[in-house]
């Protein structure tokens, strides 16, 4: 189960708070939907919960099966099979695709105690799950993410989760700058992932993800805080009417700055 | 002029040198007298000093604090086992040897060569036997090195003088390695010429290596190349020239009608490394790539300097370069690119950068395009940069541990230049070289 408690998250070097006081909990099973305008903070939570530096916590914690996340390393989080899928893929010249991911699989399955894979039976593994991903064969051999496309980035993203087979899976804007066949494509992968024992977080602004990627709850966000919780039908209701209710406070802060 | 009495104890020391050994050095009266002649001139000119504009980061006058002996006698004890060791991965490329050791043939080691089509001979022995081997200095492309390359005239005492005759392809890469021994360091100065006759095709590996247990030696070296049209070269230089030792080596290229000339500098643990390369283009449709990877740590000084002379049309040069700097360690890169007047359709494509692990390590660099024609395609980068957190935070949020993703990061940006080498074996050779010395420089980091 995820935990996060009452959560209060400034950047380093700034005074004003982009998470104040936010509580959740996610159990194993679950896959929770965090909605709400640009600027609500929902990129900064995926980022505190990965590990990125430049966050400074200010008060609350977050636990993960009962340990404490943020005292680890982005890399120990991993390890405990914490996977943030990025907004923003970043590319890696001069890895190649299957280089990284037998690196990263490797690291973790030898960090967890487990066996490292052969290279044969690792390349069968990525090429099943590639198959499943419409990703093509080439594509592996080309260094990460370096000239793909959009979609085939955000593909990415969910091969390397599905090889990792984390146990906390954190989607940012997973669905921003895919058409729909893509959508569909990348849903089909994230729901083939969905299990008894994985949480998953997917943060969107925007529904349409959420007619695929069908989500026990629905929290949402705005100015750093869970503003309103409930099922499946929230997001749609919050299609139709946009989040102008939840906007109040920005708006009125950008009014008297503007 | 009254320069004698300015003269640093190395300067003067080189010219004394020469007095004690020019009876000794190879070569019959022509020689001799270019020998004089060259000697005469370094005299005139002095090490290159940072107020000529080529040598502004590469001071030798301050850096060179003294001259070694010439290594004219030097004696060969050496096993095939310590030259393997020498030659890590490259020991087992199947390849022709040929092998100089401190500055001399040493026939021992050399591969027997009964290739059709394929001459090699030590240039000791062509100086002996041609009236002149020294034709090359008459070229203008030297500008600014004259002195360096005086030092070699004057000095040279031996080098793999190579041939290949008109439409042969050599079956298996040419390996020149030249090896530094023994506890006291000495000068060694090689001159190589690598010609290649009409469509001949060939992979030479120029190796300059010291041996394990060598003492920090001096070399000047110049290599000659000269391709004929459509020939096609792939030259790869490696240079581990030892932690205290100093290289200058000059590089002369001339390239025919529609040749390929593809090279490649590997340059680490080596104390102050000056790498000069003029190519020049002499016939229309030929394509030069020159590459390198240059790792620098401690108080290491890596100059790669490059002149591109497009003097005639439709020509192609591409130039990649990349570093990777930590501790105290300055690298330098200079490129620079002259299209002449009417040497039009040419495209010329620099790049140097460097990965800069320590906050006191420094990278020059210095692009300069000198265009003369007006349709042409020319364009130069450079960059220095840290380790890209952002990337770092990616690789660790997979799971990979940070001196892990350091490590990979640091190879990659070396790989792509490395990527350059076409032979496959060369390539995972060099790529290995490399990542054994990048251990070593990111372990020192914090």
């Amino acid at each position: 189960m995820l935990e996060i408690r009452n959560l209060r998250v400034k950047l380093a070097e700034e005074d004003k708070l982009i998470l104040s006081g936010i509580s959740l909990e996610v159990p194993k099973g679950q896959v929770h939907a965090i909605m709400g305008p640009n600027g609500s903070g929902k990129s900064t939570l995926a980022y505190v919960l990965a590990g990125r530096e430049g966050y400074e916590v200010v008060d609350g914690e977050v636990l993960w099966n009962g340990e404490d996340l943020l005292a680890m390393e982005p890399d120990e989080r991993a390890v405990k099979g914490v996977f943030l899928a990025f907004q923003y893929p970043m590319e890696i010249p001069g890895v190649a695709t299957m280089t990284f991911l037998r690196t990263a699989l490797n690291a973790v399955r030898r960090r967890r105690g487990q066996t490292e894979l052969t290279t044969p039976e690792f390349m069968k593994r990525v090429r099943e799950e590639a198959v499943g991903l419409a990703i093509a064969d080439e594509i592996l051999k080309r260094p990460l993410n370096v000239g793909f496309s959009g979609g085939e980035k955000k593909r990415m993203e969910i091969l390397q989760m599905t090889v990792l087979a984390p146990s906390l899976c954190v989607l940012d804007e997973t669905d921003s700058g895919l058409d729909i066949d893509a959508v569909r494509i990348v849903s089909a992968g994230v729901n083939r992932l969905r299990s008894p024992d994985r949480a998953m977080l997917v943060i969107t602004h925007y529904q349409r993800l959420l007619n695929y990627i069908v989500p026990d709850k629905v929290h949402v966000m705005a100015d750093g805080k869970i503003r309103k919780t409930g099922g499946k039908e929230l997001a749609l209701e919050l299609e139709k009417s946009g989040y102008a209710e939840f906007r109040s406070e920005a708006l009125a802060r950008s009014l008297a700055s503007g | 002029m009254t320069v004698a009495s300015t003269r640093t104890k190395a300067e003067q020391a080189l010219s004394r040198s020469f007095e004690a050994v020019a009876a000794k050095l190879p070569g019959g009266d022509a020689i001799a007298a270019a020998r004089k002649a060259a000697i005469g001139t370094f005299a005139a000119l002095g090490l290159p000093h940072r107020r000529i504009e080529q040598w502004k980061w590469t001071d030798l006058r301050s850096a060179l604090k003294e001259a070694l002996p010439p290594a004219v006698n030097a004696r060969v004890k050496l096993s095939p086992g310590e030259i393997d060791a020498g030659l890590e991965e490259l020991a087992a490329i199947d390849a022709h040897r040929v092998v100089f050791v401190d500055g001399r043939h040493a026939p021992q080691f050399t591969s027997r060569n009964d290739i059709g089509g394929l001459k090699i001979t030590p240039l000791a022995e062509v100086l002996r036997t041609e009236a002149c081997a020294g034709d090359a200095l008459a070229d203008e492309g030297l500008i600014g090195n004259e002195a360096v390359v005086a030092l070699n005239t004057a000095f040279m005492t031996d080098g793999a003088v190579i041939r290949l005759a008109k439409g042969v392809r050599l079956d298996k890469p040419l390996l020149l390695l030249f090896a530094q021994t023994g506890p006291q360091g000495c000068l060694v100065t090689l001159r190589n010429r690598i010609a290649l006759d009409e469509g001949a095709q060939a992979t030479v590996i120029e190796a300059h290596l010291a041996l394990p247990g060598a003492a920090a030696g001096q070399t000047n070296t110049l290599t000659d190349v000269r391709l004929g049209p459509g020939a096609r070269l792939a030259h790869v230089k490696c240079t581990l020239a030892g932690e205290r030792a100093s290289h200058l080596s000059t590089w002369l290229a001339t390239l025919g009608q529609a040749c390929v000339y593809r090279a490649f500098q590997l340059t680490a643990g080596s104390g102050l490394v000056r790498n000069d390369v003029f190519a020049k283009f002499k016939g229309e449709g030929a394509k030069l790539d020159i590459s390198g990877a240059f790792l620098g740590r401690a108080a290491e000084h890596i100059d790669t300097t490059l002149v591109v002379d497009h003097a005639v049309p439709a020509c192609e040069s591409r130039e990649l370069f990349k570093g990777v700097l930590a501790d105290r360690a300055h690298g330098v890169f200079q490129g620079k690119v002259i299209v002449r007047p009417n040497a039009q359709k040419n495209d010329g494509k620099q790049m140097a950068q460097a990965l800069m692990l320590s906050p006191d390590a420094e990278f020059d660099s210095k692009p300069e395009l000198e265009i003369h024609a007006d349709d042409v395609a020319c364009g130069h980068g450079a960059t220095a940069a840290e380790i890209d957190e952002g990337l770092l935070f990616y690789m660790r949020a997979r799971g990979i541990p940070v001196a892990e993703a350091r490590a990979l990061l640091i190879e990659s940006f070396i790989g792509e230049a490395i990527d350059k080498i076409e032979d496959e074996r060369l390539r995972a050779a060099l790529s290995q070289m490399a990542k054994r010395r990048l251990t070593g420089l990111t372990a020192a980091q914090p």
